[in-house]
């Protein structure tokens, strides 16, 4: 079963926005995306309900920049707002590829890039020291506590 | 002066003359860097999107390495920073969530105690080692170079978690760093529209490249109206949206901005007259021949 979004995030707040969309103003997301912004996006939690909000793809747009908090008069913490959105929209598979990708590095190897062959040449080129393999039978004990597979599907 | 050097994916993988440039410039500043078997921070933009509780586990196993090194933690990518200073300071301050993470930890035989602090290393820079002890190493000064600085959005926000002690009366903060330490590098830090905001790279990284460029592209313009001559960044994911990005624009646009861009250690090298192998000159797509020759260093 998925969380509500308003257990994780106090609604409460959300009604000391007055809308005046300084938030969105500042947004390098909604400069290239139409119809996306912090504002509209709290307005649509409001409004619509959470399934709207995190079915809708368009969530994943957010560069994570945090401006839009920054500069809020209303000090919402609209970061934490947006990371219960990313969560539940990851549970419900509204997760883009690349981001699925990293995370099963992650899980698998402990890093979020692959290193090859060439990699390590490239370092050793430069006298730097080899990135050894991780201890990885200590992260998955970590991951299996923390349920990241049971919240959602890797490959 | 001693730390825990926080690698993270990005340098070590795909900028490892950035990490080059650092070891050297900090062995000139007298800083000894430790390296520990450290994982991935978790990224800022990916696992905390998809699974805040395994993002605050793993990164508290970076910090709690740390922690039994004795060292505070030295990065040098902002997505680090963002990372393992938002969990540092949540697992300081909120003992329920403590007491989760440290079950999660159980097994791996570690612990979190929030005996150490976490520092970017243009903090470090700033702060610790002091702009003084800086200038006098400096031995090819910056000739005037007209430098616009991007900090990256994660080594500073959201400010209530990264400079909690440091918040102007509006509960905000302004990084100014960079700016004071390309100064006594003999650099003419230039200021610019925008140089606040985003680059754009995690929406690059994460889902749309061309729609993220065009958010760097509105920042170049800006840049190149304050006739910038270079871009320095304190990121690997600022700079590859700067570089890479600036080549993807170019076939676009056909802007011809051809701003070079550099990693902040790359800079101090630079000055400090450290041999040009040792600086990862080779990593960009944009030449930087124009800045070498600007300050003699280009053979
Ligand atoms: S800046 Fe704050 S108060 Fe204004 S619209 Fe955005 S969230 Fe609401
Ligand atoms: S954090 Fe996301 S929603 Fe907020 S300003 Fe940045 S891109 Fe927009």
């Amino acid at each position: 079963m998925l969380k509500s979004i308003w257990e994780l995030f106090n609604k409460e707040d959300l009604f000391e926005c007055y809308q005046c969309a300084r938030c969105t103003g500042s947004c390098p997301a909604a400069m290239v995306m139409k119809c996306y912004g912090p504002r509209e996006t709290l307005l649509r939690c409001l409004n619509l309900g959470q399934e709207a909000v995190i079915n809708d793809e368009r969530v994943w747009y957010c560069t994570t920049c945090h401006v839009c908090e920054d500069r809020c008069p209303q000090e919402i913490n609209i970061s934490e707002l947006l990371t219960a959105i990313f969560n539940l929209a990851a549970q419900r598979g509204n997760l883009p590829e690349k981001i699925k990708f990293g995370v099963d590095l992650i899980a698998k190897t402990g890093r979020s890039l692959i290193v090859n062959e060439k990699v390590l040449k490239d370092r050793q080129k430069l006298s730097l020291p080899p990135l050894d393999p991780l201890n990885i039978d200590e992260i998955e004990g970590i991951l299996k506590k923390t349920g990241l597979n049971d919240a959602i599907e890797l490959s | 002066m001693k730390y825990a050097f926080f690698l993270g994916c990005v340098i070590p993988v795909k900028y490892p003359g950035f990490e080059k440039a650092t070891r050297e410039v900090m062995k000139v500043l007298d800083i000894e860097l430790v390296d520990l078997p450290f994982s991935c921070c978790p990224a800022p933009t990916n696992m905390k999107l998809a699974h805040y509780d395994t993002w605050l586990a793993l990164a508290a196993r970076n910090l709690c390495l740390a922690e039994e090194a004795g060292l505070s933690i030295l990065a040098m990518c902002n997505g680090c920073i963002n990372t393992l200073k938002e969990a540092n300071l949540i697992l300081k301050e909120d003992l329920q969530r403590r007491n989760q993470v440290n079950l999660a930890l159980e097994g791996s035989g570690h612990c979190f105690n929030g005996t150490i602090e976490v520092k970017h290393l243009l903090d470090v820079l700033y702060k610790e080692i002091g702009l003084e002890r800086i200038a006098e190493k400096v031995q090819h000064p910056l000739d005037g170079i007209r430098i616009g600085c991007h900090y990256g959005c994660h080594l500073y926000r959201p400010p209530r978690l990264m400079y909690p002690d440091e918040l102007s009366e509006a509960a905000s903060y302004v990084p100014v760093s960079m700016d004071q330490i390309l100064t006594v590098l003999g650099a003419q830090p230039t200021q610019y529209s925008r140089k606040f905001l985003c680059c754009g790279s995690a929406l690059g990284t994460n889902i749309d490249a061309q729609a993220a460029n065009e958010i760097t592209r509105e920042k170049l313009q800006h840049m190149k109206k304050h006739r910038i001559e270079a871009v320095s960044v304190a990121c690997p994911s600022c700079f590859s949206q700067f570089d890479r990005g600036q080549m993807m624009l170019e076939r676009k646009h056909h802007d011809g901005f051809n701003l070079p861009t550099l990693y902040i250690s790359q800079l101090l090298g630079l000055a400090f007259g450290l041999d040009r192998p040792n600086l990862g000159l080779g990593d960009h797509r944009i030449s930087l021949q124009p800045i070498l020759e600007r300050v003699g260093r280009s053979s």
